[in-house]
């Protein structure tokens, strides 16, 4: 309760801070959309050459890539700060402030800031879902939206979980940014059928760095009904260990941690 | 009296990569990492009671910063532990926290793009101070820091000054048993210090809050602190009363006269007349004055007085008193030894 509270009052002043820079914002905002328009104009470019893709419709395409970006534009949004701790702030020693106070460090360092710049994303996901799923015969029970929401938060959380962990490698080496944009940038690979890939490339989405259960695996699930387990249980597997190995490697760090010199 | 900071046989050790210079040295290190151990903080025990203020000194890189660091359990020990307010910080984090404040002068915990009293706002509910306590706090932190008259502005159009009373401020909010300060004073011009010193110092006689300081400016130790700790090279060098720090390097003394004729310098000859070296007393002319520095335990007082008087005219005299600086100056240069 009380970190929810903390949550509201951080992302009021950050949202403060947005209003201190509106230039900046405003510049932002224009941009982000920009670029989403693009995005979509590629897409519908791309698509409009290939009508089916081994198996899957033009439609059924449009609502994989739509699903995948609900993980990714929820863990953009609230979790964006981890980025800074792999590139600057344990580099820069500036972690020391988050040991003195009396708050998860890691929650204190994700609460901080708030990316409303995923909010272009998240635009242009609902587009695509709402485009594609009329068009969709998808089954539906009444327990297909609290799957969804099961959903939402554990693919979010293999984003995030993997945020962390590559994030905490800097306690070790200083710095670790790189790396997290490396295995952040796989993600493009879960935006389409697993099947489309070799087997290499299929293992390595399903059960090393498990970017298909935030997108195609589920997705496939809510539009053909099968394999509910494996898509499904896999995710919220999935996003609970990636999680606890998060949690622990974070943990770890903290004691390894050498600030920098003043 | 209780000891509200114990530490016992603080280590820390930290592995460097030792590289050669250039890109070459860059690549080299990179494939072939030669390691090595650096001690920064050597088997250091002290104890502080509470409601003290602790002065802790040493020259850049002595290792002052690993210690504050461990102590607020922001390092990890490679060795030995440290207990305060009856809490060892590395197992108790997030409680042992709550009843501390840390400052590094070098750096800001303030929201930067913020007008300042948000950051306050936000510290309120990070440790949880009801609202009723908050604003008699925000009130005595006002009226002891001054902050009323920036505390609107966005902290990044601070001064340094303001920026440090706004940081001192913010680590004092929730009322803390142990104030860590590490070069509060750093970059300030003397008003400022003087502002800062006072608040300190009415901190800690209104609330009894223990106070560990570091500093470089020696006016701040002198006119806080009745204790130093002192560490060289991760050692402890020292660990004393003031007034002890001055009985164990000798008395030196420096004593000023003022000559009726300038010129007539020349004619005081103190290391022939008391054969002593220039280490021992040391005398030097600026315009009509005379400065002797010389050790109390080498020749009194009484003979410097009676020799120069009977050797020169003199229209004044001023005795000035040991100047801790001088010590420290030695100390840090290896020219005494405990």
């Amino acid at each position: 309760m009380r970190y929810i509270r903390l949550h509201k009052i951080f992302i009021a002043q950050y949202l403060k801070k947005l209003m201190e820079y509106k230039a900046d914002f405003l510049l932002g905002a224009i941009g982000l959309l920009l670029t989403q328009v693009f995005q979509l104009a590629f897409l519908g470019i791309i698509f409009s050459q290939i009508p089916a893709l081994i198996g899957w419709s033009f439609q059924e395409i449009l609502f994989i890539y739509g699903f995948s970006l609900i993980a990714k534009t929820l863990d953009h949004l609230f979790t964006d700060n981890l980025w800074m701790v792999g590139y600057r702030i344990i580099r820069k020693g500036e972690f020391d402030k988050y040991l003195t106070r009396p708050i998860n460090t890691l929650y204190h360092v994700i609460a901080e800031n708030f990316c409303v710049d995923a909010l272009g994303e998240m635009l242009t996901c609902i587009l695509l879902l709402a485009y594609s799923i009329p068009s969709l015969d998808m089954p539906f029970h009444w327990y297909t939206i609290p799957l969804w929401i099961v959903v939402a938060v554990f693919a979010t959380l293999i984003y995030t979980s993997l945020k962390i962990m590559t994030a905490a490698i800097s306690f070790w080496t200083k710095a670790s940014g790189h790396i997290t944009h490396m295995l952040y940038m796989t993600n493009d690979f879960s935006k389409y059928p697993v099947s489309i890939y070799n087997k290499f490339v299929q293992t390595v989405i399903t059960y090393v760095i498990p970017f298909a259960f935030t997108a195609y695996f589920p997705a496939s699930y809510f539009l053909t009904g099968n394999n509910p387990w494996f898509c499904i249980g896999g995710t919220v597997i999935a996003g609970t260990v990636l999680f606890a190995l998060a949690l622990f490697i974070w943990h770890k760090g903290l004691s390894a941690y050498e600030s920098a010199g003043s | 009296m209780e000891n509200m900071i114990i530490a016992e046989n603080l280590r820390k050790e930290f592995k460097k990569v030792i590289k050669e210079p250039g890109v070459k040295g860059a690549v080299k290190a990179l494939f072939k990492p030669k390691k090595e151990i650096v001690t920064a903080v050597d088997d250091i025990s002290f104890t502080v009671p509470k409601g003290e203020i602790l002065g802790f000194i040493g020259p850049n890189g002595a290792g002052k910063s690993t210690v504050i660091k461990m102590l607020t359990g922001i390092l990890m020990p490679t060795a030995g532990f440290c207990r305060i307010n009856g809490k060892i910080p590395q197992e108790d984090r997030k409680n042992y926290v709550r009843e501390i404040g840390v400052v590094f002068g070098q750096r800001t915990q303030l929201w930067w793009d913020l007008a300042l009293r948000e950051t306050y706002a936000v510290l309120k509910e990070i440790y949880q101070v009801p609202d009723e306590q908050y604003k008699k706090r925000m009130a005595f932190l006002n009226e002891v820091l001054e902050l009323d008259s920036f505390i609107t502005s966005p902290v990044r159009t601070l001064s340094l000054g303001q920026r440090m009373r706004a940081d001192i401020a913010a680590s004092l909010l929730h009322s803390p048993k142990v104030l860590f300060l590490d070069e509060p004073t750093i970059g300030l011009d003397v008003v400022v210090k003087e502002n800062i010193r006072s608040a300190i110092k009415k901190i800690n006689e209104e609330e009894g809050t223990t106070v560990i300081l570091t500093t470089h400016d020696l006016a701040d130790i002198e006119l806080l602190c009745e204790r130093i700790v002192m560490i060289d090279k991760g050692r402890k060098v020292f660990d004393g009363a003031i007034s002890d720090l001055k009985h164990n390097f000798g008395d030196v003394r420096t004593l000023e006269f003022e000559l009726v004729n300038g010129p007539d310098f020349k004619l005081l000859d103190y290391n022939r007349r008391f054969k002593l070296t220039q280490d021992d007393i040391h005398a030097e002319r600026d315009g009509s004055m005379a400065r002797v520095r010389f050790d109390t335990a080498k020749v009194s007082v009484e003979n410097v007085v009676s020799y120069t008087l009977s050797t020169v005219h003199v229209k004044d005299l001023n005795i000035k008193d040991v100047e801790i600086e001088e010590i420290i100056k030695k100390l840090y240069r290896r020219e005494v030894s405990l």
